[in-house]
Order: C-alpha cells, then structure tokens, then sequence
C-alpha cells in the first residue's frame, strides 16, 4: 500500500511516499493507522483528538475521496491503491 | 509544446536523432558562443560541422549568453517557408520557446544547462533531474526519453491557449474569447515583503485530470464551445505567470461567467501547493491563510 503526501505533510515526514504493509482485508483506517506509526511526526497535522482527520485535510483514494466514494475509514482497500494525503489546496 | 534541452560534448548529434524520431512541428535552439574564432553554436564544433537541422516547417533560433547566465538570441531566424528576420539581440531562451510555444509541437534547445527544460545529459554533464543520461549521442535510448519527455509537463503561454480554442472545429460560432492571466504579485501592500517566488508542487496526474474535468464541465454550458487551462509548475519568479484559463463561447456573457468560474473552480479543486518566498521568510501559503482565519 502506497501513501503519497504533499507540501508541508511531505516536509513534516521527510518523504513525498510511504510504503506501508497491511494485511488483506485492510480497512482505510488501518491504513492511517500503519502511516501514522511508521511516521508518528504526522498525527498532530492531520489527526484531531477524536482520531478522526482534520478538517482542512484532504484524502484520495485511487484520486476519490473515500469519505464520499467508498465507506469512509470502513473501506476495505485493495492491493495496489494509491492513498494520499494533503493539506488545503492552494493553486492560482 | 514539449521542451527538450540536450547538454553534453555530442549534444549536436543526440539532437539530430531526436528530430529524426518526432513527429509534429520542431523548432531547434543551437547556444551561440563567441571565441577568438567568432561566433560558433556552443556544443556543435567537436564533432560536426555545423551544419542546420530540421526541414520545411521547422524553425531554427540561434542563441548565445550575453554575460550573465541568461541566453541571447543571435540575430537570425531560419523559417523553412522562407520567412527570415534579423536584429532580435535581445530575444532570451525563454522568450524565444515562448514564441515558438503557439505552432510548434517540440522545441530542442541544444547546449543550455541552465535552462530551466527537462534535459538529456551526455557525456558525464550533470544537470538536475535529468531525462535521460548517455555517455554519447549513439549510446542515448531515445524511444525511453520521448516516453519520459511526455511525462513532463508541456510549455504553454497564453497565446498558444488562445490558438488551440481558435484552432477548434466549432470555432464558426464563436463571437468571443475571455481569458485569465494569474501572476507572481511582488506585493499586495505597500510596506509587505516583497515576495521573491512562489513554488508550486501538484499532484501529478490528479491536477492535470481535475483540470481536465473542470474544463468538460464549463464545457457543456449553452454557448461555452472550448475552455482551456494550464497551471505551471515549480519555481516561479516575481512577475512572472502562473496560470491561464482560457474560454472561447458564443458570445461574452457566457465568455467572463466562464473565465471567473474556472479559475475558481480550479483553485478551489486542483491539487496544487504554493509556497512563498519573500525577502523574509518563506512558508506554504495555506498554512499562513489558516493563521490569518
């Protein structure tokens, strides 16, 4: 499973991409879960104190939003999938 | 238009490949020098003989430094159609690729390691994340670096917007074209910072397909025929454009309705990220709107 992060979420893990391992089965949440261990730095920027993602960040999964597309944390991910996240977009 | 930079001793050489291998309009740029000898193309003496590349259709633009980093343009132009003009001294690489960016479909600027183009490195040069790298032109893949020229983003100006929606198939309806310009603003007030550049990160793939989005939707408004946008990525100095949304509609109601929606919803959707650099400080541009909110 692969994380992508961008401007200040790249800066803060000192990465652009994150390899994580998670089993069959895996939900989304337990892929915030196994980015969030691999790279505790993160968790202030994009968690709140409910665990929920904050606000102002934005997740793709496969480019859609799984909050909207899919199930939210409940969705079962497949092998391959893209996930990323980042902070409010800021072009022009 | 795609830009392809080649540096290296066997640049000459590695450029004539590639024009044999593209299809589509080519312009080639040769870096001038000037040595006890006179003038000379930069990268070509070692090993040719000069002599022009490209055939009917293409341009060729000669350029040479003028002391600082930046290229100059050499005073002529060669159009195979038989234009030809003289006495643009002062035209830079960046001006002349800005020109050619309207009718050509490649431009290969040939012995210009600053240029801020993808590059192909020959010889052991070494220029920053370069497209491909070969000892010389002959040991060059170049099948794999048009593939890798293809994943990098095209050179587009507002003119060369305003051709393509012009160049539309229902150009006949069309009554106006309504166009946006963003740019670097060095100050919003008088006593600020002055910002020296902003750099931009994007979501390769997602903005230029959000993008792509935006632009079929705007499209099927009644009297909406083409939108174009282009968002530039990196670094961008004070003064300089960053993105272009282009309409072209029936009439100009529809025209500056578009427009505003578009650049809008293109700042509002596209993953792109902006960070500022300012004679002060530098910081990413969402996280300083968050403080102000």
């Amino acid at each position: 499973m692969k994380w992508k992060l961008f401007a200040n979420l790249a800066e803060t893990a000192g990465t652009k991409q994150v390899e994580v391992a998670v089993d069959g089965e895996a939900t989304f949440r337990d892929a915030v879960d196994a980015l969030m261990e691999t790279h505790p730095e993160l968790r202030e920027e994009v968690l709140d104190e409910k665990g929920d993602i904050r606000e102002h960040i934005r997740v793709l999964r496969n480019e859609s939003n799984p909050f909207v597309a899919d199930d939210g944390f409940d969705t079962v991910l497949e092998e391959g999938d893209t996930l990323a996240l980042f902070p409010p977009v800021s072009g022009g | 238009m795609y830009t392809l930079g080649i540096v290296g001793p066997d640049a000459s050489a590695a450029a004539d490949r590639f024009v044999a291998a593209l299809d589509g309009r080519i312009a080639v740029i040769r870096h001038l020098v000037e040595d006890g000898d006179g003038p000379r193309f930069g990268q070509t003496r070692a090993n040719g003989d000069g002599s022009r590349i490209g055939g009917a259709g293409t341009v060729e633009t000669d350029a040479r430094p003028d002391g600082s980093s930046r290229a100059r343009a050499a005073t002529t132009y060669d159009i195979g159609d038989g234009w030809d003009a003289a006495g643009e001294a002062d035209l830079t690489l960046d001006d002349t690729l800005d020109r050619l960016a309207s009718d050509h479909d490649y431009a290969v600027a040939i012995g210009f390691p600053d240029a801020r183009v993808p590059q192909v490195a020959l010889g052991g040069v070494e220029v920053p994340d370069p497209l491909a790298t070969a000892t010389d032109a002959a040991a060059l893949d170049i099948e794999a670096a048009i593939d890798a020229l293809h994943d990098r983003p095209e050179r587009k100006t507002l003119e060369s917007l305003v051709a393509s929606v012009k160049a539309s198939p229902r150009a006949d309806r069309s009554g106006a074209i309504a166009t946006f310009t963003g740019r670097v603003r060095a100050r919003d007030a008088e006593d600020d910072a002055p910002t020296e550049y902003l750099e931009f990160e994007m979501y390769d793939g997602v903005a230029q397909r959000t993008m792509r989005t935006i632009a079929s939707e705007l499209e099927e408004r009644d009297g909406v025929l083409e939108v174009a946008m282009h968002h530039r990525q990196g670094v961008i100095p004070d003064g300089e454009d960053i993105v272009f949304v282009v309409v072209l509609a029936g009439h100009r109601e529809e025209a500056f309705e578009t427009v505003r929606d578009g650049i809008n919803r293109l700042k509002d959707e596209v993953p792109i990220f902006k960070k500022e650099v300012t004679a002060e400080e530098t910081f990413w541009v969402h996280e300083a709107e968050r403080d102000d909110g």
